[in-house]
């Protein structure tokens, strides 16, 4: 089994965003930047599978500028064999134009499984699987918190879902989103790091593939979340059931 | 351009204030240079007699070659802090903090080089001392490069640069290599999860780090890294080793220490070993299989290992070895020593020393030396917990013929100052990750903390010592950088690999005690981590080379040079 993994860069979990001053979006000069956790978890399972001879090859695709393709050389020291960076000029990409990128390459590339990130932290779109799924008229298994194979080539898909765990059989080739509790990805140890680049990336300019990928939104403000206020101490709980009635009004 | 008006407004440009004068930096660096030049000048003149450098007479100036030593690791500082600004710049990476930095660090640096450098706390040298006059500062009081000081020191400049480190903007660390980006980015997640939450309570409890981390810190191959690829390791050289080195030791100092075992004794080897002591030690060493201990110091003898006492005699075929040796760190839970013990007794000195591959079984806590002839008792310590030092007594332990490095006697003291270049940039390498750690608990503290009706880092005299910190830490780093680049281009670098130990070992005391300080009382409640750091940051001017031997060797190296 073949196995696409797609990852995105973005600004670094830890890192304090700020928005520009313009209010068009938020600073990323001299900001961290990684690859989106939930993609790392999709890299983790996705080199797993790899390690217990389920899936034959792994291939990193990421869409972005040449910066991506730090991230891509992240993948690669996990554990993934080679990488695609379809490049992109500076537009905001949409989940719609990232997902007909997914298809293309797809197309060219026929991975068993497409497996990615739930949602990326920067946008919070979660979209980008549900999109490519129905592009490519794949089966999509979203949310994993667990995945096997089974002897018939099906994968079974534990999804975290409102009220608990449900799990599903799906054919391959599929797509699969995900989840944060699917496994702890690991660290990059130096050996593999070294190996890393020997390992291709091939570039591919998104104007090449002749797709629409325009953005179909429109940013009009960016703005910081409001500040969270001082809270206060009650001192029990008659005066704190007032409060909600009478200040917060919430019962 | 009218300079003086764009200096009392607010919101001046630094980017563009120094490059347009970056002129007056080159200036300023190529008149420190003269100045090193008639400095040095003074003392070969001052301390020669019958044609060569007298040790007596250089003892009687050692405050003043010592003070030539720090003059010249601030210049050799600052120029490279200059380069790496200039690295950036040309990379587009230099952020506004990068440039804030240059001009503090040139600031300050120039400054105490003309007023005095405070070599510790207790001494300050004066440029009289070291031969250069108050004429030869005259350069600072001109125009182009006054204003450049005052607006290096003003209060204004410090405040931007903590305010991008409030935004979590610190400075770059100049690696300009995707490899070892992605080395430090591995290793700084690795030490988030995996060392951090644990560290305060392995210190309190004088815990060692627990086995199942150092199979871990293995596996990401910390001890392979620099051990020659034939020999199983990874061969990646000094700046990879100061990378995941700084990234520990932020963590915890034993864990950046960890590594530096592997690395005295896998160059040991490397450099002095037979090819069959290379071929049977070092793959194992890189492994993490083998961990070895250094056993030179002994209760008599500490900087002056020349002589040591501790005896090998050979019987047979047979080495037995005879001595008291101290402050062995993982003396326990290690494998193989690295013993250095006098095998001719007729030769004094350094002359007589052998060094000896000592393999021993690997002790726990409660049976530490579990080997006939060898016995030892814990050290308690302030800090650098996590590994144990020991105080150890060697009874006729026999040794074959074959375990003395490179199978020759007599050699021992040069193996050993073979790996002293590569010791001492991994020390200075932890020694900023130790800095570092005090700047990131500092910052945190003061971003929470209100007194007054206002978070304490608005308060000048609260930014002022983070600013500081950031600063000496970066031209730290810098310098350290340096030194493991010109060993990656095996350009000799004993000198510059010393200075750096010297400033780094400096700033991450200063930087610890300043961070304890800005957390008032807390900082001193042993459940507060600032409180290690300070215990861990002090052992860092005594080890591989106190302040004033390695000042001493620096300064013997630059006169003699
Ligand atoms: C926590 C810890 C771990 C250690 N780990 C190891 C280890 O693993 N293996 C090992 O072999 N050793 C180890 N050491 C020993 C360490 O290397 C020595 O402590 C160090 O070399 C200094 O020697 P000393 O303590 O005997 O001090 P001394 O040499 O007695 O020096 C005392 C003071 O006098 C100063 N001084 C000495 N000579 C001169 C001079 N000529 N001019 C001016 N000043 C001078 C020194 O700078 C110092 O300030 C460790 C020490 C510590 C504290």
């Amino acid at each position: 089994m073949k196995a696409l993994v797609c990852v995105k860069r973005v600004i670094d979990y830890n890192v304090k965003i700020r928005v520009k001053s313009d209010k068009t979006g938020v600073e990323t000069d001299n900001v961290k930047m990684s690859m989106n956790p939930f993609d790392e978890i999709a890299v983790e399972e996705a080199v797993r599978l790899k390690e217990n001879g389920l899936v034959s090859e792994i291939v990193i695709l990421s869409i972005g500028q040449d910066s991506s393709q730090e991230t891509i050389r992240t993948g690669l020291a996990m554990g993934a064999d080679r990488g695609i960076l379809v490049k992109v000029d500076d537009i905001l990409l949409e989940p719609l134009g990232v997902g007909k990128i997914i298809k293309e390459v797809c197309e060219k590339e026929n991975p068993e499984m497409i497996i990615m990130g739930k949602q990326a932290i920067d946008d919070d779109c979660n979209q980008t699987g549900q999109i490519v799924a129905t592009l490519t008229n794949y089966p999509q298994a979203t949310f994993a918190s667990e995945l096997k194979k089974n002897e018939d080539g099906t994968l079974n898909v534990t999804r975290e879902v409102d009220g608990g765990l449900e799990t599903i059989k799906v054919k391959i080739p599929c797509v699969v989103t995900t989840d944060l509790r699917l496994n702890e990805p690991r660290y990059a140890s130096l050996p593999n790091i070294m190996k890393a680049k020997q390992k291709k990336i091939e570039t591919i300019e998104s104007k090449d593939l002749n797709l629409d990928i325009s953005p179909r939104l429109e940013v009009l403000e960016v703005n910081d979340p409001p500040e969270r206020k001082a809270g206060i101490k009650v001192p029990d709980v008659s005066n704190l059931v007032e409060k909600l009635k009478n200040e917060a009004k919430v019962i | 351009m009218d300079s003086t008006v764009n200096i009392e407004s607010n919101h001046i440009n630094i980017k563009s204030f120094v490059d347009e004068r970056i002129k007056t930096f080159e200036l300023v660096l190529s008149e420190l240079e003269a100045m090193s030049k008639k400095s040095k000048d003074y003392f070969v003149k001052t301390l020669t007699k019958d044609n060569r450098i007298d040790n007596a007479l250089l003892e009687n100036y050692q405050f003043e070659s010592h003070g030539f030593a720090w003059f010249e690791t601030y210049r050799i500082g600052l120029r490279e802090t200059f380069n790496w600004l200039i690295r950036l710049k040309d990379s587009n990476k230099a952020a506004e903090i990068d440039y804030n930095i240059l001009l503090y660090s040139f600031a300050e640096y120039v400054s105490q080089m003309r007023d005095g450098i405070m070599i510790s706390q207790t001494e300050i040298v004066r440029l009289s001392d070291i031969g250069i006059t108050k004429n030869d500062f005259k350069f600072a009081d001109e125009p182009n490069v006054n204003e450049l000081i005052s607006f290096g020191l003003s209060n204004e400049l410090k405040k931007d640069i903590v305010n991008s480190l409030e935004n979590g903007i610190f400075p770059n660390l100049g690696l300009n290599d995707e490899t070892l980006e992605m080395i430090q980015d591995q290793f700084r997640k690795f030490t988030e999860e995996e060392i951090i939450p644990y560290a305060n309570e392995w210190h309190l409890k004088d815990d060692l780090i627990p086995d199942q981390t150092l199979e871990k810190m293995a596996e990401l191959g910390v001890f392979s890294i620099a051990i020659p690829e034939n020999y199983g390791g990874l061969g990646m050289g000094k700046i990879a080793m100061c990378v995941v080195t700084e990234e520990l030791s932020r963590g915890f100092l034993a864990a950046g220490s960890l590594g530096t075992r592997a690395e005295i004794a896998g160059e040991l080897i490397r450099l002095g070993g037979t090819e069959e002591q290379k071929k049977k030690y070092l793959p194992e060493i890189a492994s993490g299989n083998i961990l070895t201990t250094a056993v030179f110091t002994e209760p008599n003898t500490g900087s002056d290992l020349g002589s040591l006492a501790t005896r090998a005699t050979l019987n047979g075929s047979d080495y037995t070895i005879t001595g008291n040796k101290t402050w062995i760190t993982h003396g326990a839970r290690s494998d193989l020593m690295t013993v250095l013990a006098r095998t001719d007794l007729d030769k004094k000195g350094y002359k007589g020393l052998s060094m000896f591959l000592v393999e021993k079984p690997r002790g726990n806590c409660e049976n530490p030396f579990p080997m006939d002839g060898m016995s030892g008792s814990e050290i308690e310590v302030l800090g650098y917990r996590g590994m144990k030092e020991y105080e150890i007594a060697l009874d006729d332990i026999k040794v074959s013929k074959k375990q003395l490095l490179g199978e020759e006697e007599g050699n021992g003291f040069k193996q050993l100052m073979e790996t002293f270049e590569s010791a001492r940039i991994q020390t200075a390498a932890r020694a900023v990750g130790v800095a570092q750690n005090a700047l990131e608990l500092a910052l945190q503290y003061a971003k929470d903390r209100s007194q007054f009706g206002k978070q304490i880092i608005k308060f000048p005299r609260i930014f002022n010592k983070l600013a500081w910190m950031v600063m000496e830490i970066t031209v730290s780093r810098q310098i350290t950088l340096f030194s493991a680049r010109e060993k990656d281009n095996d350009v000799r670098c004993d000198i510059e690999a010393g200075m750096a130990k010297l400033l780094a070992a400096r700033v991450a005391w200063s930087s610890a005690d300043s961070a304890l300080q800005i957390h008032g009382g807390n900082g001193y409640a042993l459940e507060y981590p600032v409180s290690r750091v300070l215990c861990d940051s002090r052992i860092l001017n005594i080890f591989e080379g106190a302040a004033e031997i390695q000042a001493q060797i620096v300064a013997k190296g630059l006169i003699a040079r």
